[in-house]
C-alpha cells in the first residue's frame, strides 16, 4: 500500500522540500496551500499523515486542526505540525488540540522523514522488487565486531565480490556509520560486551534508514543461547564462527535478495551458456535449479537457438550435479534449444562411470562447442531442405 | 516583563545572529558570520545600488515588529536553488516567483526563530505572512515610534542584511 502524506503550507518552497525529502520513499505527497484546501483534500482523499503549517492565509493551521479534530471522519488522521511558530506557549496551546508531533522550522529533511516514519511504515523505494540488484552490483556491508581478526577474515573472504566491507568496533560507531552512509547489510558480533548487539539491533530497527536492512548475528557455533536470543528478537540470520565464507556469501546474497543467476547463466554471442563453478555445492545447485527454466526461456525469447553447458571448472561429478544437468537438457529439449557440453580432464572420465552420462560428448572449449552446434544445425537443415 | 527600550541591544544582536545562523546552517548548510557595523556603515548597509530581493515577516504581540532580510538577486537565486535542490536552469524555468517564495520562506524561518526566542524570554508574539519586495535604489523608513537595528552577515562571501523595526506591543 502506498501511503499518502498531505502537506498543508502556503509556501510552495516548503511543499517542494517535503516532496524532495520523501522522494526515495514509497509514498505520495498531496498538497494544499491553506486550511480550507487542506480540509477539502483530506475529506476527498484521506491521507495517512498531515504535515500542517500554522500561519497561512484564508484559514490558518490552528483553525484547520480544530475543524479536523471535530470531524468524526477525519479526527483520527495523525497531524504533525511543521511551522516556524515555536515558543513554549504556542506549542502547548496547539498540542492541546491534538497533534502527534511538532517540528519547528528550520528543519532537516532527515528529521522530518524520521518523525513521519514513526507514524507510518515508510519503506524506501529501493525495497521494491522491481529494482532487483545483481550479485555483480556494489553493496555496502558493515561489520560490528571488536575482534580485528574476524573483520579481516570477512574482508579477505569477500574481497572477490564487488561488496565493500567496513568494520567498526562499537555500537556508537555503528550508529554513527549508519547515519552517514547507506548500508545494505549489517553483521553484528553477538559477543560484544553488555548485550550491546541486541541494544544496537533495537536502535537500528527504530531508525528509518536501517529499519529494513538485513542484520546478521555473528556468533560462536556452540553458543546456542545467543543464537536463540538473536532469532527471537528478529535478526535476519546467523553466521557462525568459525566462519564458512562461501556460505556467508550465499547468505548475504539471499538476504539482500540479489540476483545470482549471472554467475551461472550468460549470453555469449549467439550462445546461451550455463557455466558451473569448481565446487557445485548443494546451495550452488539449488540456485542453478531455481533460475534454470526462466533463463532458458529468456534466451529463447531473445532469439538464441543454441546452448552450451560449460563444466570446464567442475572438478567432481556426483548425482545431484547429474540431476541438474539432466534437468537442464530436458528444459532445452522442451523449447527446441540445441545444446552441447564443454569439459575436460577428470570430469569427462567420470562421466563414463554413470549410466546416465556415459554417452555425453564434451568439447574442449566454447568455440569448439559453437562449431559443433553450427555443423549439427547445418546437417539437420540440409536434408530437410533437399527432401522438400 | 521589561519595556522594549530597556532590553539591551546585545539581546537583539544575539537573538537575530542565532536565528540567521540556525536557519542558514540547517536549511542551506551555510555558516553565517556576524559582521559588526558602526556609524555611517550602518546607514550605508541599506543603500541598494544593485537589484535586491527583500523578504519581510512581521510579528505581533508583546512586541510588534518587522524584519527585512536583504539579499542581492544573485545570492537570492543561489539560496533558492540550494533550498529547492534545483539547478540554475531548473530554477530559471520556474521564474522569479520561485525565488520570491524561497526567500519568503527563509525570512519566515529566520523571523520565526527570532520571535520564538523573544516568546521564551517573556514577550509572546505571533508571526504574519511573508511578503517580498524587489528592486534597487529604494529605502524603507520606519515610523518615528519604532526603533531600528541593522545587522550584517557574511554567508559564503555574500552579504545578508537584517533590518529590525520594533515598537512596544499589546
Amino acid at each position: 500500500m502506498r501511503y499518502k502524506i498531505l502537506s498543508v503550507d502556503d509556501s510552495k518552497t516548503v511543499r517542494i522540500i517535503i516532496k524532495k525529502a520523501f522522494k526515495n520513499y514509497d509514498c505520495d505527497i498531496l498538497e494544499a496551500g491553506n486550511g480550507v484546501e487542506g480540509l477539502a483534500l483530506a475529506a476527498k482523499e484521506p491521507p495517512d499523515v498531515i504535515l500542517l503549517d500554522v500561519t497561512m492565509p484564508v484559514m490558518d493551521g490552528v483553525e484547520m486542526l480544530t475543524k479536523l479534530k471535530s470531524d468524526p471522519a477525519l479526527k483520527t488522521i495523525p497531524v504533525v505540525m511543521l511551522t516556524a511558530e515555536g515558543g513554549k506557549d504556542n506549542v502547548l496551546k496547539i498540542a492541546k488540540i491534538g497533534v502527534r508531533d511538532y517540528i519547528v522550522k528550520p528543519f532537516k529533511e532527515d528529521l522530518l522523514v524520521q518523525k513521519v516514519g514513526r507514524i507510518i511504515d515508510l519503506k524506501p523505494i529501493t525495497d521494491a522488487p522491481a529494482k532487483g540488484k545483481s550479485i555483480f552490483d556494489p553493496a555496502n556491508i558493515l561489520v560490528v565486531e571488536d575482534k580485528p581478526a574476524i573483520l579481516a577474515q570477512i574482508q579477505d573472504g569477500l574481497k572477490h565480490t564487488p561488496w565493500q566491507v567496513q568494520g567498526v568496533a562499537t555500537t556508537g560507531e555503528a550508529i554513527d556509520h549508519c547515519g552517514r552512509n547507506a548500508v545494505d547489510l549489517i553483521l553484528i558480533s553477538l559477543s560484544l560486551p553488555d548485550d550491546a548487539a541486541f541494544t544496537l539491533f533495537r536502535v537500528l530497527r527504530t531508525n528509518l534508514k536501517t529499519k529494513y536492512t538485513p542484520i546478521f548475528g555473528l556468533v560462536v557455533k556452540t553458543d546456542a543461547t545467543a543464537q536463540q536470543q538473536a532469532q527471537q528478537v528478529g535478526f535476519t540470520g546467523i553466521a557462525t564462527k568459525p566462519l564458512d565464507l562461501p556460505e556467508l556469501e550465499a547468505k548475504i546474497a539471499r538476504a539482500m535478495n540479489l540476483d545470482t543467476s549471472e554467475r551461472y547463466f550468460r549470453i555469449e554471442g549467439d550462445l546461451f551458456v550455463m557455466r558451473l563453478p569448481e565446487a557445485c555445492t548443494p546451495s550452488v545447485l539449488n540456485e542453478v535449479g531455481t533460475y534454470l527454466k526462466t533463463k532458458v526461456s529468456d534466451a529463447v525469447d531473445s532469439g538464441i537457438g543454441k546452448a552450451v553447458f560449460d563444466l570446464h571448472d567442475v572438478k567432481r561429478l556426483d548425482m545431484p550435479l547429474i540431476k541438474v544437468l539432466l534437468t537442464a537438457m530436458q528444459t532445452c529439449r522442451e523449447v527446441a534449444l540445441q545444446y552441447t557440453l564443454v569439459g575436460a580432464g577428470p570430469i569427462v572420465a567420470e562421466c563414463r562411470g554413470y549410466e546416465d552420462t556415459r554417452g555425453w560428448q564434451f568439447h574442449d572449449n566454447i568455440e569448439a562447442a559453437r562449431q559443433s552446434l553450427l555443423q549439427k544445425a547445418g546437417a539437420l537443415a540440409t536434408p530437410v531442405a533437399a527432401g522438400e | 516583563m521589561p519595556a522594549i527600550q530597556d532590553i539591551p541591544d546585545t539581546v537583539f544582536e544575539d537573538t537575530i545572529t542565532r536565528a540567521v545562523q540556525e536557519v542558514f546552517s540547517t536549511m542551506l548548510s551555510q555558516p553565517a558570520r556576524y559582521v559588526p557595523l558602526k556609524g555611517t556603515h550602518e546607514e550605508n548597509a541599506l543603500n541598494l545600488e544593485h537589484p535586491h530581493v527583500v523578504g519581510t515577516v512581521g510579528f505581533i504581540g508583546a512586541i510588534n515588529g518587522l524584519i527585512y532580510l536583504y539579499l542581492d538577486v544573485g545570492f537570492a537565486q543561489t539560496c533558492a536553488g540550494n533550498l529547492l535542490g534545483m539547478s540554475p536552469a531548473e530554477l530559471e524555468e520556474l521564474g522569479d516567483e520561485a525565488v520570491n517564495d524561497a526567500i519568503g520562506e527563509l525570512t519566515n524561518m529566520t523571523v520565526g526563530t527570532f520571535k520564538n526566542q523573544l516568546s521564551d524570554k517573556g514577550f509572546p508574539c505571533r508571526l504574519t505572512i511573508p511578503s517580498i519586495l524587489r528592486g534597487s535604489r529604494f529605502r524603507i523608513e520606519p515610523i518615528s515610534s519604532a526603533t531600528r537595528r541593522i545587522y550584517r552577515f557574511d554567508i559564503g562571501g555574500h552579504n545578508l542584511t537584517a533590518d529590525l523595526l520594533m515598537q512596544p506591543g499589546e
